[in-house]
């Protein structure tokens, strides 16, 4: 129980920076990147819970990011019905999904999970792009003004800043909760050899399927959140490849399977990910997916555990050092 | 008529996903990995044809030639530089690594050819062939007809020769074939030459035949990913079969649903596959 | 009634039958040894036994009930523990969360888990705090006995778990194997080593090429001639002194 032990003196912290960084930084660029790496975070930490805890790599979990995006713009649409109403339905859109994916896949090795993950985004990708139902190529738009606070359209980045910051709280605390918990237990078990935990009971395709539901329902809160604030989603926005390869590298840059990792990775990415924007300007796309594939080459040959692991190897090495001299 | 020259051509189409398939499942076969970057070399073999054809010209076997070696050479060099490490690595290492040398060749290709579509500038096999009444450009005609050759070419490789003997037994048992004094880490490399150099002259062989963008890497990968499911997991022979049935499967939705949904057919399939018979449709239980 | 009862069970890859209709019974509270030459089928058994593989033919009951075609983790829930020939703990977890898995099976609460690990931890003298990763061959095979002893077993098959100890290592092993029986664990022990099986069993059954050849106590199987004869035949005596 070191964890719980140790003063949270991090923790704190980080939770004052982050509640008092727009307050900070009332600039409405700083404010913007803020948002931009919550979202970044959340999505991440959401994508970490199967494929860093679990270790049932997705490749397109996208998907539920879609469909989280697209469903309350879709009932906005349809019926004028607030984000409020459509973002249940998604979670439901998504986990059904995400079930439908599981069942067969996560019985077998992890590389065919990996290759339905692609296949699945990149089919309803293509989909979305050709039915009008759901604006096909163009996309969909939501409330241009906010009718009342539960349209949850807002003129300032500040209110969509502190319900980014609620959300990644609650994903955290699931996050942290299930670590200490059996189910943490389990899901670490199976990541490191399936065939002796089932020895010992553990449910191994049913534990990978919860991690997988758990994961889906809070991407698809994450695209939600993003519709909402930029109030319109394209195929290219919702579905993209770019959309799932974010949270893949936030979370493995910073270390999968850990409860910061993707904290860590956002807090460097996203930065830099601006920064890289603004000199280049739009076209910069190319060139941030040539980054990020290099990134991800560099951490899988290198340092498969991210940046939180080489961390710890250094503090290691340090304290060998130290125990050494004393 | 119009129906043959529909079932011709995708049969044409599908004898090149065949060759480039037997690619990714012989390294599926022999180390039970998946190649994300598989498709994307097909493309990069479509590349170095053009760079050959513009910069020193030449008819369709050397820059065939041209794109296998330069795609061998760098599946050997991935192989030495990536693959052997994240091998004994955890299974996130293993499906990253690829997956994120794809996006590095796939945008590395959109910065430097830009997105517009090219294709190779008129060469020796213009024009169409009348096969008793069915008019085909004598390209696809070529392209898919060497593509059958070469496939089997690679099957009897692997099964009747010592190189493939080689290959089997490091498959099988990397610790029992290096007691027989074969050095597993070179055997590997060269499965990953020949995998990425059969993507390369397939590569080759569709740039011949059809315009490309560097964004086919990914459409390709995917297609490679169904005809492997549906072949089974490691069988090149499998791989012929499925390839010939998916470019008749995408030829013939593309005739009759539109243009758009020849791909989103292949992918519905794959998926559908997926469901039913993960072990591949014609692959053992 | 025997509490395990494994009846005509058959095990096939392609035309190689590893097990060919064993019969194979183990009384409440036995602890008996399964030998015989490499590649006699054994670890199959174990496979079927445990769940890991089904059976091409016969029925395996246990305390009554049919688990044939039950799945390794209801085998665990009933009872059937096992270990593994090459050891597989989880090795970037610590020895106590290791055990904790185990635990978690019959304690879902996990300080409940905790307490039972503790507990099992010490039984098996091993460090809690200690990374699998580092632990050597030993280690690792004793820590796989204490994660499955977690579990609550009434049934323990052992698979090679006290090959490749020092002579000192092996007598404590030795003595742990003791003190399980003790507390009313049913043991399987499939050794090579036949000063282990001499000196734990009561009741050992050789196998070979699928079969079983022979059963009885340790002095009148080594004495058999069958049993002599397929060790000859293969890898010559019942080896003493760890496996080759």
């Amino acid at each position: 129980m070191k964890k719980l032990a140790a003063p949270p003196l991090g923790l704190t912290l980080l939770a004052v920076g982050l509640v008092l960084y727009p307050l900070l930084f009332s600039d409405a660029f700083y404010r913007d990147i803020g948002v931009t790496f919550l979202l970044a975070a959340i999505a991440a930490s959401a994508w970490n819970i199967v494929g860093g805890y679990a270790g049932q790599i997705s490749v397109g979990h996208s998907m539920f990011f879609g469909i989280g995006a697209y469903t309350p713009v879709l009932f906005y649409t349809l019926w004028g019905w607030p984000p409020l109403v459509g973002i249940p339905v998604g979670i439901l859109l998504s986990l059904a999904l995400a079930a439908v994916i599981g069942l067969p896949t996560l019985r077998l090795s992890g590389h065919y999970f990996s290759m339905a993950t692609i296949a699945v985004a990149e089919l309803i990708r293509i989909l979305v792009g050709t039915w009008n139902f759901v604006g096909a190529a163009i996309g969909l738009q939501g409330p241009a003004r906010g009718r009342a606070w539960w349209d949850l359209t807002f003129r300032s980045e500040l209110p969509y800043y502190y319900i980014f910051l609620v959300v990644l709280g609650i994903v955290l605390a699931v996050t942290a909760t299930f670590e200490s918990r059996r189910f943490g237990y389990y899901v670490r078990a199976i990541k490191a050899g399936e065939r002796a935990a089932k020895s010992l009971g553990v449910p191994v395709h049913w534990t990978k399927m919860q991690a997988l539901l758990l994961s889906a329902a809070f991407t698809s809160i994450a695209g939600s959140l993003y519709v909402v604030k930029t109030g319109f989603v394209d195929p290219g926005s919702g579905f993209g490849i770019l959309v799932s390869v974010q949270m893949v590298i936030v979370a493995a840059l910073g270390g999968a399977g850990t409860l910061y990792g993707p904290l860590l990775g956002a807090l460097i990415l996203i930065p830099l990910q601006t920064a890289t924007n603004n000199w280049l300007g739009g076209g910069g796309s190319g060139l941030t997916f040539i980054i990020y594939g290099g990134i991800i080459v560099l951490i899988a040959r290198f340092e498969p555990g991210g940046l939180s692991e080489l961390w710890h190897r250094l503090l290691r090495k340090r304290w060998k050092r130290v125990d050494a001299t004393a | 008529m119009v129906i043959m020259q529909v079932i011709v051509g995708g049969l044409l189409l599908g004898a090149i996903y065949a060759l480039f398939s037997s690619g990714l499942t012989l390294i599926w076969g022999m180390m039970n990995f998946i190649n994300f970057a598989h498709g994307e070399f097909v493309m990069l073999g479509m590349y170095v044809a053009l760079l050959v054809v513009v910069g020193i010209g030449g008819g369709p076997a050397v820059f065939g030639i041209a794109a296998a070696g330069a795609l061998f050479a760098l599946g050997v060099v991935i192989y030495a530089f990536l693959i052997r490490h994240v091998l004994r690595g955890p299974m996130i290492a293993q499906i990253l690594s690829t997956f994120g040398l794809a996006l590095l060749l796939r945008y590395a290709a959109f910065w430097f050819f830009s997105a517009n579509f090219v294709s190779l500038p008129g060469n020796a096999l213009s024009g169409t062939i009348d096969l008793g009444g069915i008019f085909l450009p004598v390209a696809q005609v070529v392209a898919g007809s060497v593509a059958i050759v070469l496939t089997l070419l690679l099957q009897f490789l692997l099964t009747r020769t010592l190189i493939g003997s080689m290959l089997l037994a490091v498959a099988e048992d990397p610790d029992a074939a290096t007691l027989m004094g074969i050095r597993p880490d070179r055997i590997q490399a060269l499965a990953w030459g020949l995998s990425a150099g059969a993507a390369g002259i397939a590569g080759a062989l569709l740039a011949t035949a059809y315009p490309w963008s560097p964004s086919v890497g990914e459409t390709f990968g995917l297609i490679a990913f169904v005809v492997v499911a549906f072949g089974g997991f490691g069988s090149v022979l499998g791989s012929l079969y499925a390839g010939l049935i998916i470019g008749l499967i995408q030829a013939a939705s593309g005739f009759w649903l539109g243009v758009i949904y020849k791909d989103v057919v292949v992918y519905a399939l794959f998926v559908a596959l997926l469901w039913l018979r993960p072990q591949g449709l014609m692959g053992k239980a | 009634m025997p509490l395990l009862d494994a009846q005509n069970v058959s095990k096939a890859f392609g035309r190689f039958r590893a097990v060919a209709d064993a019969d194979f019974a183990v009384d409440q509270g036995e602890i008996i040894g399964l030998i015989g030459p490499n590649g006699a089928g054994k670890s199959t058994l174990f496979n079927c036994l445990a769940g890991d593989m089904v059976p091409n033919a016969g029925r395996i009951i246990f305390d009554g009930a049919d688990v044939t075609r039950a799945s390794a983790e209801a085998h665990a829930r009933v009872g059937i523990g096992r270990t593994f020939q090459v050891p597989t703990t989880f090795e970037d977890m610590s020895v106590l969360d290791n055990v904790m898995v185990g635990a978690f099976l019959r304690h879902p609460h996990r300080d409940d888990a905790r307490e039972q690990a503790r507990r099992i931890v010490e039984l098996t003298g091993l460090k809690p705090d200690q990374r699998a990763r580092s632990l050597g061959t030993p280690g690792r095979k004793r820590l796989e006995i204490a994660r499955v002893l977690a579990t609550d077993p009434r049934l323990l098959l052992l698979d090679e778990s006290l090959a490749g100890l020092t002579p000192g290592e092996l007598q404590d092993a030795i003595a742990l194997v003791r003190r399980l029986h003790e507390m009313g664990i049913t043991i399987v022990i499939v050794e090579h080593i036949m000063e282990v099986i001499m000196t734990l069993t009561k009741r050992v059954v050789v196998f070979n090429q699928g079969h079983v050849i022979a059963s009885g106590t340790p002095e009148e199987v080594v004495a058999d001639e069958r049993v002599i004869e397929a060790y000859l035949g293969r890898t010559g005596t019942p080896e003493r002194g760890s496996k080759p």
